[in-house]
């Protein structure tokens, strides 16, 4: 590309540098430093309280792929992410599904299910954790006065109960969110869809697999997105639930950034940990958008 | 009545103060001046003593604001590391384990308590109180605000009775004979926690030195292959039937809510106990007692754990002068006492002129549960903790770390929950500890 010569053509570049600029800078204050910073810790053995430290290349990326802990924990995000979001995908289609009816008290319907999606996390894990709770949980006590139990369960303190239980609590937790975007999409679905298929022979099944679904596909292929994203990097729910426990048996890699970092004091670490998450996360969310676009082509 | 601590208080805090003030604290630095307060005690009635401290020390000094911040047992580690590397200290902390004060000592990052500790009065203290802070000679890492027993076994009296059981277990088979026989209709044995979490490591030290072992060598050489170290594994394993299934998660509030309740027959825990029951569970407030908690035989002697609640000022603290002044005026006989008071027996006095105050000693659950008090007070003087194994050992300033780390507390979920073979539980802690050793 020639340089421009005009004075105006030279006027109006740096106008676009200029409107440009902020942009630019704000990106690289927000996700360049931070990142390009990530990366140099992870290069160094640092003692979190005085941030003291010396370079050790890439041994800290050494000793996480050569130890257990690290794919350990890596099946666990997976497992977490895979089957909370496989469930809040379900639920939240099925109750928009439930809620595009004409339902009596839909509007009150409508806005009491969303409640789970806005309540505090810390919150909704204390009351989470007293419905499980051994000696006093309502939880245990209902199964045995069904007679399902003779002993309370230990509901987060075994496998694989504790994985299973903060699974069924996340996605009590985010499936609104599904709901409000799959609803909001079914509300646009063109009624002489349905009425076509209906003359055609097709069943209440035949509908929601052959119009409802297509008609759903981009708006999931977003919501699964954002939410695999979330559900990948999710720490307060699963801290406060498990701590990570038995063990490490419920602990996913953001909760072992934040016990290298401040329950071994180890930075360098915490961040090499936090790195290879994020290239993680990077690599399945290209084979996820490359596979979503071949399926577009087809 | 607070005569005595009147006296104590003008005569040790009017020199202390001085001493600071002349140390550099102008008028105009307290004009605008905020200090924060961290502690991880927490409970209601600790909070109206801390507040009442609070309220004299901004009255006797215009211009201060003080702001209490609560931590907590489990999450301190995180919030002092944050703080540290952020920069953004508190002022002053108090009531963190002795083992947590000497790993930040270590790493540089306290600032001396000597000026505190003369502030109080050096005379005030029991004798040798101070010690174990004294982690380079002449330097105090800390001060000591309490004295604690947190391995007390609690026992219900008319449990006993009823299973025909008239006196305290000794031994570990008894313990578990006890907790056989009172163990029906939804009690429990014992609420012993297996989490993975500071009190399970804190209490399996404890059940190490009752089978007679040690974690660390007096030089601090790792020593867990031993039968001593296997034994408590062993004894940790067995309790496990008696305790309910959530104990898997148990820390300390849920341990202690278990006994309180009613929920266990035995707990295990420091005198926070007798005001839980008196506040939450008085129907068993005349049938609880406490003890030593058993060894592994009669031949082995108990062994209380002390955490040595602490008070440290962070070196990069701002207002250092007024950091310490606060620090010395925590000791002020009325605020002091009013903070023993909110949990009676749960926090002991380091100092021997609060515990001979009748103001201290007129408290309406120190006098019912007399005799308990003084088997705490005894069994704290004489109590260690992993930063200080044993008189003949050296202090360990990893040992902040190594509960931190959570190792031990993992060497218990590994044989118990997991099922691992001792052998290589025993490798893999051992292991673990000594690369936390070498930093």
């Amino acid at each position: 590309m020639k340089p421009a010569t005009n004075p105006l053509d030279r006027r109006d570049a740096w106008l676009g540098v200029m409107l440009i600029a902020p942009s630019v800078l704000i990106f690289c204050a927000v996700i360049v430093y931070p990142l390009v910073s990530a990366i140099y810790l992870s290069l160094f053995s640092i003692y979190t309280p005085t941030l003291q430290g010396n370079f050790v290349g890439l041994s800290n990326y050494a000793e996480l792929l050569a130890g257990g802990e690290f794919w350990h924990s890596l099946a666990n995000t997976l497992i977490w992410t895979v089957c909370t979001l496989t469930l809040q995908v379900v639920l939240g289609i099925a109750a928009a599904l439930m809620l595009h009816q004409a339902i009596i008290f839909r509007s009150l319907a409508r806005s009491l299910i969303l409640f789970p999606y806005f309540v505090s996390t810390v919150v909704a894990v204390l009351v989470w954790r007293w419905l499980f709770n051994d000696l006093y949980g309502i939880l245990n006590h209902l199964m045995i006065w069904a007679g399902l139990l003779n002993m309370p369960l230990d509901w987060l303190g075994s496998m694989p109960n504790a994985m299973v239980s903060i699974v069924l609590v996340g996605a009590w937790k985010y499936f609104p969110f599904v709901v409000i975007a799959v609803l909001a999409r079914l509300q646009t679905i063109p009624d002489n869809l349905y009425e076509a298929a209906t003359i055609d022979g097709a069943g209440a099944w035949g509908r929601f697999w052959d119009v409802t679904l297509p008609q759903l596909k981009d708006v999931l292929l977003v919501v699964v997105l954002l939410r695999a994203i979330w559900d990948f990097k999710e720490f307060d729910l699963i801290y406060l639930m498990t701590g990570g426990g038995p063990l490490i048996a419920t602990q996913t890699l953001p909760l072992m950034v934040y016990k290298e970092a401040f329950g071994m004091d180890a930075m360098g670490r915490a961040t090499a940990v936090a790195v290879a998450m994020m290239f993680v996360m990077l690599v399945f969310m290209l084979l996820y958008l490359r596979q979503a676009k071949q399926d577009a082509a087809k | 009545m607070m005569g005595t601590s009147k006296g104590f208080t003008r005569r040790s805090l009017g020199l202390g103060v001085a001493g600071l003030a002349a140390a550099g604290v102008r008028p105009a630095e307290a004009q605008q001046t905020t200090l924060r307060w961290w502690s991880p005690q927490t409970a209601p009635a600790q909070r109206e003593a801390y507040n009442f401290q609070i309220r004299s020390f901004e009255e006797a000094n215009p211009g201060v604001r003080v702001v209490f911040e609560a931590t907590s047992d489990e999450g301190y580690p995180a919030q002092m590391a944050a703080a540290f590397a952020s920069g953004q200290v508190p002022s002053v902390v108090t009531h963190l384990p002795h083992f947590a004060v000497a790993t930040y000592w270590q790493n540089g990052l306290l600032e001396p308590m000597n000026d505190v500790i003369s502030a109080v009065g050096t005379e005030n203290y029991y004798d040798g109180a101070n010690r174990i802070y004294e982690i380079t000679q002449g330097q105090y890492a800390g001060t000591g605000i309490g004295n604690s027993a947190a391995n007390m076994m609690w026992l219900r009296t008319d449990l006993m009775r009823a299973a025909g059981v008239d006196a305290a277990p000794r031994t570990w088979d008894q313990l578990r004979d006890l907790c056989r026989r009172t163990q029906r209709g939804g009690i429990y044995g014992a609420p012993l926690p297996y989490a993975r979490n500071s009190m399970t490591s804190l209490i399996f030290i404890c059940f190490v030195h009752g089978a007679g072992g040690q974690i660390f060598t007096p030089d601090l050489q790792v020593a867990v292959d031993s039968d001593a170290f296997r034994n408590a594994l062993e004894f940790y394993k067995s309790m496990r039937e008696f305790c309910p299934p959530g104990a898997t998660n148990y820390s300390w509030g849920e341990s202690l809510t278990g006994f309180v309740a009613g929920a266990t027959a035995t707990g295990i825990y420091t005198g926070r106990v007798l005001a839980n029951v008196a506040a939450q569970n008085p129907r068993i407030a005349d049938s609880i007692t406490c003890a030593e908690y058993p060894t592994i035989s009669a031949s082995v002697p108990h062994w209380t754990f002390n955490d040595f609640p602490s008070v440290m000022i962070p070196k990069v603290a701002p207002n250092m002068a007024l950091a310490k002044r606060f620090a010395a005026h925590l000791f002020r006989a009325d605020g002091y006492i009013r903070q023993l008071h909110a949990a009676p027996g749960h926090v002991l006095p380091v100092l021997k002129t609060i515990s001979a105050m009748p103001a201290y000693q007129e408290n309406a659950l120190i006098q019912k549960y007399r005799a308990e008090v003084d088997r705490m007070s005894t069994a704290a003087a004489a109590g260690h903790n992993l930063g200080w194994e044993s008189t003949s050992h050296k202090p360990n300033t990893s040992a902040g770390r190594i509960i931190a780390s959570h190792v031990l507390a993992e060497a218990v979920q590994r044989y118990v929950v997991n099922n691992e073979p001792v052998a290589q539980v025993v490798s893999t802690t051992a292991q673990r500890l000594e690369q936390i050793m070498r930093g």
